[in-house]
């Protein structure tokens, strides 16, 4: 992948948060009596529910409209949401897999260095902010691709965005600028 | 025309008539003439005026009370802090300009209160007086998160740059605190603020070096190195034995208790140099330590390189692969500190290979379940100096990888149905839930 580099990068993505719609209205009390790993909560108005295989938790609300979170990739994200619709299918819903779309992903990655977090800002204001005394990370928001990266001292990146591709360019674009401004690790 | 319903008052008839005084409606009764009701002369919305004082023509006319106000703390804080009135006008000047922009001018009190504090915190750091946030947080009385993002909002309506705040440099500041002089406290226990300032200042760029302050709150760490550098000016046994809290007492500062951590963490960075010291014949422990700061202090950098040094060589015979060409030769004086230190770099990272071979994979862009991270080198383990979080590392839990998943698969019935209660149980639940809610209402 880094063409720049002859180590590459392992990127591991921890988290995708996807939505889907059932095109239907759920009956949030039936959910909580008929299915089992769920928790209702009435005060928010949605219902939790949890599935084993691929370890996701659901948010579900009345209008029909689900948000999955957990999944550690894209496919794995959509095999829980299509699982979770047959689940409420077999409850008894008039269920419709649709409008399923990734919302966010997140990945942590760490570079081979450590990285001068002044220096990075001070070379890239002011897409990258740095306030030591509020949050430990420089974070830089790469506006056309939507992604922030959270640069930690000890090189260790935290990349958020809207899909898996956009995380790893994202990654890709910001390696360059934290190799110049790398620390020797004594 | 005639009011149906309406009487007049004076003379009982019911012979009423719109009759307007300009541009005053009123009733009139046609008997005897007498003004039965009225409408109001002006029309004044009812509660206040429909458009809002910022936007009337009053703001150029009278300044905004809150403004005033806001201007008034301002000087108040700086005041407070001693600062000089160069500081003084930038942050009425910031506090200004920012109040009129669109995201300060129609938000809370509170807000505006943190607004001044932070005009006074971003002018003491251009002015090179830096504070640091924690003393505005404590002067406001506020939450520093809420203080951040007002920080980070101002900085952006208003487009400016504060220097990073180094942490000698508030060190100085911070030891003024403490009332640990002779004035204040026995003999035996003063430390004139000079001093002990030099000795705090030499250990907080130690534990720059070493990691220890990268990433942490600064007050814990100020405070750890002002306690080591008083214990360390007189190493007697009533020093050494004296903890912390009774010296914050004595010195009349609040505790932090993070503090404790950090001075841990300097003992043990302290530990490593002081075992290079070559007239010490005993082990260098915790314990030991603070008679040796002195020593240790003031040979810091060429503790350091003897420290690097001889790490190096440990790895390098323990590491099955030799690296012949290896740069590092003889004694290394301070002054070629800055080339060791790169050279010492370069050597580790060459040796780094050595260990694992599992980093080297090719398809390792986006790698999901890695279990290869487990065996990883963790390089917090192979460098003398490395932050706490990298050498306690977190155990990430490693879960049995879906292999191969497409998101389009078959799903079994099977699967699905471990995920809905069975006619009974739903049954049972039902009753359950039923005696619980009865047992409840009983008891209530």
């Amino acid at each position: 992948m880094d063409s720049n580099n002859d180590e590459a990068l392992d990127i591991i993505v921890t988290n995708v948060v996807a939505t889907f719609r059932t095109r239907c209205h759920l009956n949030l009390r039936k959910i909580a009596l008929e299915g089992t790993n769920v928790i209702y909560k009435p005060e928010v108005g949605k219902v939790l529910m949890k599935l084993r295989k691929p370890t996701i938790t659901a948010s579900i609300w009345s209008s029909g409209k689900i948000i999955c979170t957990g999944a550690t990739s894209e496919d794995e994200a959509k095999l829980g949401a299509r699982r979770l619709a047959r689940c409420l299918q077999k409850l008894g819903f008039k269920v419709r897999f649709s409008a399923f779309k990734v919302v966010n992903v997140l990945a942590v990655c760490s570079m081979p260095f450590a990285v001068h977090l002044v220096n990075f800002t001070n070379n890239n204001r002011p897409i990258a902010s740095y306030e030591p005394e509020l949050h430990p990370a420089a974070t830089y928001r790469i506006k056309h691709l939507k992604a922030t990266v959270q640069v930690f001292s000890t090189g260790s990146l935290t990349v958020t965005g809207p899909n898996v591709q956009n995380v790893a360019t994202a990654v890709e674009h910001i390696y360059p600028l934290l190799y110049e401004c790398q620390k020797p690790r004594k | 025309m005639s009011a149906a319903g309406l009487r007049c008052p004076g003379c009982g008839s019911s012979n009423i008539v719109d009759d307007d005084l300009y541009c005053q409606a009123q009733r009139v009764c046609v008997d005897c003439g007498s003004v039965v009701s009225e409408g109001s002369l002006a029309d004044d919305p009812i509660g206040g005026s429909d458009v809002s004082y910022s936007r009337t023509t009053a703001v150029t006319k009278k300044p905004c009370l809150n403004l005033i106000k806001g201007l008034e703390r301002v000087k108040e804080i700086c005041r407070i802090l001693r600062l000089s009135s160069e500081i003084e006008d930038l942050a009425l000047t910031y506090f200004r300009q920012a109040y009129v922009h669109e995201s300060f001018i129609n938000v809370s009190l509170q807000r505006k209160e943190l607004l001044a504090g932070c005009c006074v915190f971003v002018s003491c750091g251009q002015r090179d007086w830096p504070i640091t946030l924690g003393t505005i947080c404590c002067l406001l009385n506020a939450d520093q998160t809420l203080v951040g993002g007002v920080y980070q909002e101002m900085m952006k309506v208003l487009n400016i740059q504060a220097p990073f705040i180094n942490i000698t440099d508030v060190i100085e500041a911070h030891i003024q605190e403490y009332k640990i002089s002779a004035q204040h406290v026995p003999e035996e226990l003063a430390e004139e603020s000079e001093a002990l300032t030099k000795r705090a200042v030499a250990l907080v760029e130690l534990a720059a070096d070493s990691w220890i302050v990268t990433g942490r709150r600064l007050l814990p760490i100020m405070m750890a190195a002002t306690y080591l550098a008083w214990q360390s000016l007189n190493p007697n046994k009533h020093r050494i034995r004296f903890p912390l809290s009774k010296f914050c007492q004595v010195a009349q500062v609040q505790k932090r208790t993070t503090a404790t951590v950090r001075i841990t963490e300097l003992k043990q960075a302290l530990c490593k140099l002081g075992r290079e010291l070559p007239w010490i014949r005993e082990a260098v422990t915790e314990n030991n330590v603070v008679r040796l700061v002195e020593d240790i202090l003031d040979h810091r950098h060429t503790l350091l390189a003897r420290a690097l040094k001889n790490h190096e060589k440990a790895k390098q015979d323990d590491c099955t692969q030799t690296d012949s060409s290896n740069p590092l030769t003889g004694e290394v004086a301070p002054s070629q500190l800055s080339e060791s230190r790169d050279e010492t770099a370069n050597a580790s990272s060459r040796v780094q290979p050595c260990p694992q071979n599992s980093r080297e994979n090719p398809e390792g862009d986006v790698d999901d379940d890695h279990q290869g991270e487990d065996l990883e080198p963790n390089w917090g383990k192979r460098v003398l100096f490395a932050p706490p979080c990298v050498i306690h590392r977190k155990r990430r839990r490693v879960e049995q990888p879906v292999q191969n998943v497409t998101g389009d698969e078959e799903i079994s019935d099977s699967e699905i149905d471990s995920y809905i209660r069975t006619p009974q149980e739903v049954r049972d639940f039902t009753l359950m839930q039923n005696m619980v809610s009865v047992s409840d209402s009983g008891k209530a």
